[in-house]
């Protein structure tokens, strides 16, 4: 193995593999900033390209793309609160209340710092357990992917403000327009009212776009600030002594992130959410946590982030895609005539660590060709608000139809952009309705799954078969309950 | 030889009118003029989307046009479908689609287009046989142990598919009315994790199409014990004719329909370049690295097995929802 390692480590070390891995983070990054475009339509566009490339240049390439998405994601969030994908949710809150402020400069760096932190640390981590998580990741069926979102949505709701009934109204809320379209698992249709446009259910994009961009800008003009003047300033490039106050919360997030990366089937939008509220949570001042707080920020990037690295091990180590984006990556591998699974590891165990190792040090040069970047994105804000307003009406209108190509999409977009200035101004948090309307679906199907698998019996399945999650399950009320005392507890002091 | 050269030669007359034809008005023109359109009803990286990103990037060539991909995923790939049904029969928007959201849905719920009425085929460009897959320490060592198994414990065998009326579903279903017995068919999102549930303990059995398969084959993990169709596809493994399940059944054929009405000379231009890409040697290899077959047939071929198809899938569905 160790000499699988060093092999890989001198593959890794070629020229090419870090131009072309460089181009692919630039372009990834461009392509995610852009709401409405994802990075998964990138790396398919790209996926041939891979083909004519040798292994170790070709994966490295469109891993290269996916994280420079990832990071492209936080880019309209944070500057024009528009989070093209869930996992960009979390970090748009304090990431645009720190552009309101001036601070743009400042969030765009932490978001940078802590993705990297988090998404190599995790990274090692994978090389390092890779069989272990392996076989962690076997413990993980519909049962307990059920118990651990189920979870999750209480902590979100405990975690989110100071009034959770609002939380708890906004999440149903989220949870009942989620349920709307094609039941997954039945094929029974629900409140769509025989309109057709509504079988396949309400589409996240004009959700969060509606929900957080349209408010914004509402807000603005609904100020009346003279024209001619400039939206904000880019303000200082992040300290090193800020990063080092935020470090505490980025390894917490990094190892909850990581933790959420092995458990199949919930992803970056939990990851980021789990790692902002546990920020929020540990913080002596949650209640700056959405005014415009650094370590906001830090807590969401880290966590999601560091999902990246064991999402890879079921693909690398059982060849079996976990979500799209490892599905292009199988597709990559099988067409160099590496095809994953437990064999890939004695055959080309060389090829396997250096493909590894070239994704650690995709993280270090994103580093680089980030911090570059930055200072060009963050111009954006600083042009006249008569000419930003305009443009972010434009980009929320033009990412929601380029997204699915669909007219009914731009008329839910002014629905939820309604909405959400309601909300806004009965100071209602759209952030539950948003998180119960992205994890509900799941956790419908997992338990959905789980009474499939139990042949009726629901409760000896999971008293008798299913002690994990029943243990799970019996726990999440009493964390939720001591989650929200703390919250309370903490501003009275 | 003759047919090459009689393309070479046609590539050389088109490119040396194109400047002139351009010029002249967009009746004259000969199809293809602009970009055509290729919409898939699925989501982004899956294997259609995959096998599409290959056939693009390669039928220009013989078009002499770009073809663009647009996945139009929703209501099972009904979304894709109607936008298709409702385009312009000119040859300018086509769809790539599998045989279980053209065929089989219309008998499971109501669409808002008529799959027999509305399509034509073009071409279908391959086709994969299903296996039907156990781990590899399970005490089923042949497919007449899994059977018997079942018939003992009628629906205690959890039987993963990779979703309601998919394509591993559909032949789960036929081979419980073929055979006479009884599964728990346990949904999950997709193949992948189906095959993680198999692998995991949480199902019995499962199915596969050979591409994805061959790593845990090679290192034991799992074990075939029948594969779709007459002919053997690995040594000692009984086919499903074998095993009594006859028929067009665990076969996922991907096929490029146009609206009906589509004019004569220009599916014979599509037909034409589709045909070509069997012989193209880029598209060949491609395919060949991704775990694909290249089994082209035409449109009246295909539209024959569709109407088979049609009836057998009437049946199915008739036969599991009056249970």
């Amino acid at each position: 193995m160790i000499d699988f390692f060093i092999e890989g480590f001198g593959m890794a070390m070629r020229i090419d593999t870090f131009v072309v891995m460089a181009l692919g983070l630039f372009c990834g990054m461009l392509v995610g900033a852009l709401p409405g475009f994802t990075t998964l339509m990138a790396m398919a566009i790209l996926l041939p390209i891979s083909f004519f490339l040798e292994p170790i240049v070709g994966i490295p390439f469109l891993l290269g793309i996916y994280k420079g998405g990832m990071f492209g994601g936080s880019i309209p969030a944070i500057l024009v609160s528009m989070p093209g994908t869930g996992a960009a949710v979390a970090t748009s809150r304090d990431g645009y209340a720190l552009t309101q402020k001036g601070k743009s400069r400042k969030a765009l760096d932490m978001a940078l710092f802590a993705s990297v932190f988090g998404d190599t640390a995790s990274d090692i981590f994978t090389i390092l357990m890779i069989f272990p998580i392996a076989l962690l990741v076997m413990q993980f069926g519909p049962p307990e992917l059920f118990a651990v979102l189920l979870m999750s949505l209480i902590i979100i709701a405990a975690t989110s403000g100071s009034n959770p009934i609002k939380a708890l109204i906004m999440m149903l809320l989220g949870l009942w327009l989620a349920s709307i379209g094609t039941d997954p698992l039945g094929g029974v249709e629900r409140f769509t009212f025989g309109i057709f446009e509504l079988k396949s259910g309400i589409p996240l994009l004009p959700m969060l776009i509606g929900v957080f961009a349209i408010p914004e800008v509402a807000k603005v003009v609904m100020e009346n600030k003279k024209v001619r003047q400039l939206a904000t300033v880019m303000g200082e490039r992040l300290t090193f002594r800020e990063f080092r106050a935020s470090f505490r919360t980025v390894c917490r997030s990094t190892v909850i992130g990581t933790s959420i990366g092995i458990i199949p089937g919930l992803g970056q939008v939990v990851a980021a959410m789990m790692g902002y509220s546990a920020a929020k949570n540990a913080s002596p001042t949650p209640e700056k946590f959405g005014e415009g707080e650094l370590e906001g920020v830090a807590a969401a990037e880290a966590a999601n982030n560091a999902v990246n690295g064991p999402t890879m091990v079921p693909l690398l180590t059982l060849g079996i895609p976990g979500d799209n984006v490892t599905a292009i990556l199988l597709g990559a591998f099988v067409a160099q005539g590496l095809r994953p699974g437990p064999q890939l590891f004695e055959e080309q165990g060389a090829v396997v660590f250096a493909i590894l190792i070239a994704m650690v040090f995709a993280n270090l040069m994103f580093l680089a060709i980030g911090y570059l970047s930055i200072p060009i994105f963050s111009r954006l804000v600083t042009i006249k608000v008569s000419v930003l307003i305009p443009l972010v009406i434009m980009f929320a209108f033009a990412g929601t139809y380029v997204f699915r190509s669909d007219s009914t999409d731009l008329l839910m977009l002014v629905v939820f952009g309604i909405f959400g200035i309601l909300a806004k101004a009965a100071k209602f948090d759209v952030m539950p309705l948003v998180m119960g309307f992205i994890l509900g679906p799941p956790m419908e199907y997992a338990f959905g799954q789980t009474v499939a698998m139990t042949n009726g019996d629901v409760a000896g399945f999971f008293l008798g078969e299913r002690w994990g999650a029943t243990a799970v399950l019996m726990a999440s009320p009493f964390i939720g309950y001591l989650l929200w005392k703390r919250m309370q507890r903490v501003p009275t002091d | 030889m003759f047919s090459f050269s009689r393309r070479k030669a046609a590539t050389v007359l088109a490119a040396a009118g194109f400047a002139v034809a351009a010029s002249f008005t967009a009746a004259q023109a000969e199809y293809p003029e602009k970009p055509i359109t290729m919409v898939i009803p699925l989501g982004a990286g899956g294997s259609h989307d995959l096998n599409a990103r290959v056939i693009t990037s390669i039928i220009p060539t013989y078009l002499e046009q770009a073809m663009i991909v647009r996945l139009t995923p929703g209501a099972g790939g009904q979304k894709g479908t109607q936008e298709v049904a409702n385009a312009e029969a000119d040859g300018y928007t086509l769809l790539f689609t599998h045989n279980y959201i053209d065929m089989l849905q219309q008998h499971v719920e109501t669409l808002p287009y008529n799959p027999n009425e509305d399509f034509i085929p073009i071409a279908r460009i391959n086709y994969a046989p299903i296996a039907v897959v156990v781990r590899g320490d399970s005490p089923y060592m042949t497919m007449d142990d899994l059977i018997a198994a079942s018939k003992a414990d009628p629906g205690g065998i959890q039987m993963a598919h990779s979703g309601n009326w998919g394509a591993l579903f559909v032949p789960a279903a036929q081979m419980m009315n073929a055979l006479d017995i009884q599964w728990n068919l346990v949904p999950y999102q997709g193949g992948g994790p189906a095959m993680q549930a198999l692998l995991a303990g949480d199902a019995d059995v499962t199915m596969g199409f050979p591409s994805t398969l061959s790593g845990q084959l090679d290192s034991g993990a799992v074990r075939v014990l029948a594969t779709a169709g007459q002919e053997s596809i690995y040594d000692d493994v009984p086919t499903f004719g074998e095993i009594g399940v006859e028929g067009d059944v665990g076969f996922m054929h991907r096929v490029v329909l146009a609206p009906a009405g589509t004019p004569d000379d220009v599916v014979a231009t599509l037909t034409a370049a589709f045909q070509a890409l069997a012989e193209d040697r880029t598209f060949t290899r491609m395919m060949g690295r991704l775990g694909e077959t290249i089994e082209i047939i035409d449109g009246p071929a295909y539209q024959a097995m569709r109407i088979e198809q049609n009836g057998n899938y009437e049946v199915l569905v008739n036969e599991l929802t009056s249970q």
